[in-house]
């Protein structure tokens, strides 16, 4: 159990009291490995996004706990980064500043902050982009930004909370093609949350399917497509195979949540 | 196809034409006497008469704007230090909103006007007396648009900065600040048109110098020129306030110069 990085036990989240209570996530257990990089795939409204926001801590739990390598995670927890769909960039920082704020808010010297910015932002391809402020920024390269940011803080995992749902679909798969050759250099461990199957086979190792409301864990996957992974590969046998396979699971979920 | 806006010139250029146009029918409807000039002055009257006021006759005009715009500034830069940080407050605890909202709701309603009496009983008709007027008809608005702009603050942000490890203080001074001074800006440069208004009538009331004071006296006389004098700086002086606060603004948003929308 010492390689669980995070660690979801029986996981409740109940929103509300008494007859209007909703139970968004039910006993829910999740292990996510160092260097792993694992998605967690629903229908809308599965409580996904409530299960990514415990394990960040922006929300407790109504019951069950979440260990971050075996220390339970009672506030916001800076070591697991997050990215967000909306970007959450700070429109009145420059791309540098926005970079550099988790550094400098964690009080790191100029000279070590100034580094990593560099780093991060030349691994993300940002290069030459430093001054400018985000509404100045195309979606994608919002979103780049929004990684650089996270990655530059060096967390012990980046949350994934459907961060590419609000690009174009060319768009979003040259930065899924860019999270997984960022990934596979720096070994992150990566928790992801996806509407997509592709976009879930294309990046994980596992794929956790929930199950409607209230979101449970319904199936686990192994992941065996090879590595490095490209985005050509959806045309693939074994790929189309799989997909086919978790989208029957997706499938009665979705449609028990219509009903 | 009409949908181009206008450049700058023509918008200027066109302004220019209207104004000149009418002030030249206003001056020729007193010249040959569709307007008596006892009620409305023309132009070239008001004019003489503002040399006159400002540099030759009485040489009050300067004073007057001077007097009346440092009670506008202190009364509203006193206003804006006690309501920012309270609607600050405000904004980011509902406990302090709960505790305080019922007073603002009682104090909010009241015209400024309505403290007159009250403040002379207190204060005289002094300075402090015109500071007064105008915190009081200023507070309650600069506080409830702090408190807005404060709620307005988008709850991703604060998270995205605490998930990167910033502290609630940090979060305050990193995030809410900066998102909320924007929409508290706006909300003080409102403000800033009614701290005009407390002024000018707490002048009428009571008082022996400012921009009020000079077009009430003019009415005393009969002095349709010195009046429309008054106005017309009154006008002019707050046209100049707000060029110099778009300067403000222009110098602590530096992030909305420029920018593709979106």
């Amino acid at each position: 159990m010492s390689e669980a990085l995070i660690q979801a036990k029986e996981l409740t989240k109940t929103f509300g009291r008494g007859k209007k209570a909703v139970t968004a996530v039910e006993d829910f257990n999740l292990l996510v490995k160092a260097r792993e990089v694992v998605t967690l795939v629903g229908p809308s409204g599965c409580g996904k996004s409530t299960v990514l926001n415990m394990v960040a801590g922006f929300m407790s739990s109504t019951s069950g706990q979440i260990l971050l390598k075996g220390e339970p995670v009672t506030s916001v927890e800076p070591q697991c980064g997050m990215i967000f769909q909306s970007y959450a960039l700070f429109p009145w920082m420059t791309v540098q500043e926005n970079v550099e704020f988790g550094p400098r808010v964690n009080r790191l010297p100029k000279a070590e902050r100034l580094d990593r910015a560099r780093r991060y932002i030349e691994m993300v391809g940002l290069n030459g982009f430093e001054d400018a402020y985000p509404n100045q920024l195309s979606g994608g390269m919002r979103q780049r930004v929004a990684l650089c940011r996270a990655l530059a803080n060096e967390p012990e995992v980046l949350l994934c909370d459907e961060p590419f749902a609000a690009l174009d679909a060319m768009t979003r798969q040259v930065m899924q093609e860019e999270l997984l050759r960022i990934v596979d250099r720096s070994g992150q461990t990566v928790l992801f949350i996806t509407h997509s199957i592709d976009e879930a086979l294309i990046l994980s190792d596992r794929i956790i399917v929930m199950s409607a409301r209230p979101g449970r864990v319904k199936e686990m996957i192994e992941n065996h497509l090879p590595r490095p992974r490209h985005v050509d590969m959806q045309l693939g046998e074994d790929f189309l195979r799989m997909k086919r396979g978790i989208w029957k699971m997706v499938e009665e979920e979705v449609v028990a949540s219509m009903k | 196809m009409d949908e181009e806006p206008l450049g700058l010139w023509t918008i200027a250029v066109i302004g220019a034409i209207a104004v000149v146009g009418f002030i030249a029918a206003w001056e020729t409807a007193v010249r040959i006497g569709i307007i008596d000039a006892f009620f409305l002055p023309a132009p070239s009257m008001i004019i003489k008469r503002a040399y006159a006021m400002a540099a030759t006759g009485e040489k009050i005009l300067l004073h007057d704007v001077w007097k009346s715009a440092t009670r506008v500034l202190i009364g509203f830069m006193l206003s804006a230090a006690v309501g920012v940080p309270l609607g600050l407050l405000m904004g980011m605890s509902k406990y302090v909103r709960a505790a305080l909202n019922p007073i603002v709701s009682i104090i909010r309603p009241l015209p400024a006007l309505s403290w007159i009496p009250l403040s002379m009983l207190w204060l005289g008709i002094g300075e402090q007396q015109k500071f007064a007027i105008v915190f009081m008809g200023c507070f309650a608005s600069v506080l409830v648009y702090t408190v807005a702009a404060t709620l307005r603050v988008d709850v991703i942000l604060q998270r995205a900065a605490r998930n990167l490890g910033a502290s609630r203080l940090q979060v305050i001074r990193h995030v809410t600040l900066p998102v909320a001074l924007p929409n508290i800006l706006s909300g003080l440069k409102v403000v800033l048109a009614i701290a005009w208004t407390c002024v000018i009538s707490a002048e009428m009331v009571g008082a022996n110098s400012g921009l009020g004071f000079r077009i009430w006296t003019g009415k005393e006389w009969s002095d349709t020129g010195q009046v429309l004098v008054g106005m017309i700086s009154i006008s002019l002086t707050v046209l100049i306030l707000d060029i110099l606060f778009r300067g403000v603004e222009w110098l602590l948003l530096p992030w909305q110069r420029e920018g593709t929308g979106t």
